[in-house]
């Protein structure tokens, strides 16, 4: 007993006493200590530091230089909301956001600097009234026997099932546009679900990687992504997958996909980007803080984060917009004819 | 900033150390040890609780999270044959559910864990047969979830722990008026053991695509200082036997560079039933003791 009693005493307690609370370490709510927080989020956690830098962004060391002196613990919210915006901006990128109780800071320039390329009032001409939408696709054949299916948003969910049923009302067509334009993204496993039809075997798409620590190169070895071959039904012919500059995040990836299958030519313009899987977290004050943690690279292991460059460039046309044509979808419809 | 101890976890350990001494000169005092009970009783209770939870998970936010939680504890405490019947072993089945928000209301995490407790324990019985004391080792398992309501990629954070343990018991039947009571004091340590953990950035859709990540890490007091502490006391009301008790359950762990925590705080009302193998005539509440 005695023994027993020693062995806690000498060996057992002095370990507890050793033990120390692991708790939060976030200073006090003050716009200055909200600063430095989401410096430091940014600086440990965000995942394309070096390449954003090497693409003429400035160095993260210098965003601090730069936006420190603009930050007072005499300013109100919504100055400090502007000054950390306008900090976050310097990243370029649409997968940083700041969310405060009355505002969402974001990076659109992504596509708000560039042609749109996509008319939905043009769209609707060529839907009609008639149009099936399966889950979140809608679909037609079009006049000359080309199958035409618009996946506005890979946050609608999308069944194996669905996209058996939209592929076999197409059997008998030419071909098929996949239309992804203004999608700018949603849940990866239905855009990979879609990308499944279009293989006949086993592809490598690309690679992901994490960060395994706080520093700017902390990353894990970069991991292959395949995509398997659907069980359901799958397209064996031409197809044409139509972008524009609003085509990101889970849109930029479903595209990456479908580059590497053999009868798919992507059309249109670059995607938007959008490759770094994004993660929150968020300061003293409750703001919530986005930003991408994740880097996603294509099968040759090329940056995809600023986009995707198409197969066949093309532009809509004035002309064809004032005759409510869509220069895209009519070029496709030729392609696929050939 | 570096990490203190603070005062519930310092308190806690002081209270075992307090109750240690004590107990080492007890059994200073101590004549003979009194005969254990020859037929093998068995202890089962259940209890509910509420309590607060602190929620803290740096995979999912630098804040901590806090609130309420509804917590459920069944529990088995049985004589053995072993060593002459001075093995006791005890099973732990408990769980619960916390809804906390951080400081500033802005987001909320939701979080559930089952936990599954084996352990064995040494009897004595000190100061001439009142106070028993039972130590020695357990194996513990939980499985658990934790829910950020505003996170995009990282909105949940998966609990899985194995590890083994120290644990203490003391047990002290008493009468008020010729009423049986019974406090008891319980202290569990892990002392080592396995956990899932993403690593830093690692993201759950990557785990899916079967990446593996130092996701199964080694823990130690040093990097997962946790313990768990049950006050309770027993009483009769009419033929039945009732518990309230404190429990303490504290979840630390630092691996993969991700900080977490999980502190409840429960007080805990249930009742209580004992049984015995060998059918014999005794009084109702006896078998506090065990």
């Amino acid at each position: 007993m005695k023994r027993l009693i020693q062995l806690f005493l000498y060996l057992v307690l002095p370990a507890m006493l050793c033990y120390s609370c692991i708790r939060e370490e976030l200073p006090d709510n003050t716009p200055t200590n909200n600063f430095e927080q989401l410096w430091r989020i940014i600086d440990t956690q965000y995942c394309f530091h070096d390449y954003k830098t090497a693409q003429g962004c400035l160095p993260w060391n210098d965003v601090y230089n730069k936006y420190r002196p603009r930050i007072n613990d005499g300013m109100t919210q919504d100055q400090l909301f502007e000054v950390l915006c306008d900090m976050l901006s310097e990243l370029r990128d649409g997968h940083v956001n700041l969310y405060s109780a009355s505002d969402v800071g974001r990076y659109w320039s992504w596509y708000e600097d560039y042609p749109k390329n996509f008319s939905a009032d043009v769209q609707d001409f060529y839907l009609g009234t008639d149009y099936r939408i399966a889950a979140g696709i809608k679909y037609k054949i079009l006049d000359d026997n080309i199958g035409y299916m618009y996946y506005e948003s890979f946050s609608s969910a999308i069944g194996d099932g669905n996209l058996s049923e939209i592929l076999d009302y197409f059997r008998l067509c030419n071909g098929l546009i996949v239309d992804v334009r203004n999608n700018s993204g949603g849940t990866l496993t239905y855009a990979e679900r879609v990308a499944q039809r279009f293989t006949n075997e086993k592809r490598l798409v690309g690679y992901i990687a994490h960060k395994t620590g706080a520093g700017h190169n902390d990353f894990s070895s970069p991991e292959a992504e395949y995509i398997e071959p659907s069980d359901g039904i799958r397209w064996q012919k031409k197809a044409v997958v139509l972008t524009n500059r609003a085509c990101y995040s889970a849109t930029n990836t479903f595209v990456r996909d479908m580059r590497e299958c053999p009868l798919v030519t992507i059309m249109g313009d670059r995607t938007g980007g959008g490759s770094g899987l994004p993660f929150s977290s968020e300061l003293p004050n409750g703001w919530a803080v986005r930003f991408s943690a994740c880097p996603m690279y294509d099968a040759a292991m090329n940056q995809i984060e600023f986009g995707i460059e198409p197969d066949t460039c093309v532009s809509m046309k004035k002309e064809d917009l004032a005759r409510n044509k869509d220069t895209l979808i009519e070029t496709a419809r030729e392609f696929l004819k050939q | 900033m570096h990490s203190h101890p603070t005062f519930p976890l310092k308190a806690a350990v002081f209270i075992t150390a307090f109750l240690l001494t004590g107990l080492s000169a007890g059994s200073h005092a101590q004549t003979a040890d009194t005969a254990l009970p020859e037929n093998r009783h068995t202890t089962h209770s259940t209890l509910f609780g509420i309590g607060r939870s602190s929620l803290y998970e740096t995979y999912l936010s630098p804040v901590t999270y806090k609130g309420p939680h509804i917590s459920a504890l069944r529990e088995s405490l049985r004589k053995t044959h072993w060593l002459e019947g001075r093995i006791t072993t005890q099973s732990i089945l408990d769980g619960f559910f916390s809804y906390a928000s951080n400081q500033t209301q802005t987001g909320d995490e939701m979080a559930g864990k089952i936990n599954y407790t084996v352990g064995w324990h040494y009897n004595w019985l000190l100061a001439g047969g009142q106070l028993r004391l039972m130590a020695g080792g357990e194996l513990h398992g939980g499985l658990g979830l934790i829910y950020n309501n505003r996170n995009s990629n990282n909105p949940v954070q998966a609990k899985a722990e194995i590890d083994l343990g120290a644990s203490l018991i003391a047990i002290y039947p008493f009468h008020i008026r010729k009423v049986p009571f019974t406090v008891r004091y319980q202290a569990s340590f892990p002392l080592a053991g396995g956990i899932f953990s993403p690593n830093y950035g690692q993201s759950y859709y990557e785990m899916s695509l079967g990446n593996y990540d130092h996701n199964v890490c080694f823990v130690h007091p040093a990097n997962a200082p946790s313990m768990r502490h049950f006050l309770t006391l027993d009483f009769p009301i009419s033929s039945f036997t009732f518990r309230i008790g404190y429990l303490c359950d504290i979840r630390q762990s630092r691996v993969n560079n991700l900080r977490s925590h999980i502190w409840n705080h429960s007080f805990m009302i249930g009742y209580v039933k004992h049984f015995s193998f060998i059918k014999r005539k005794e009084p109702q509440h006896r078998s506090f003791v065990l």
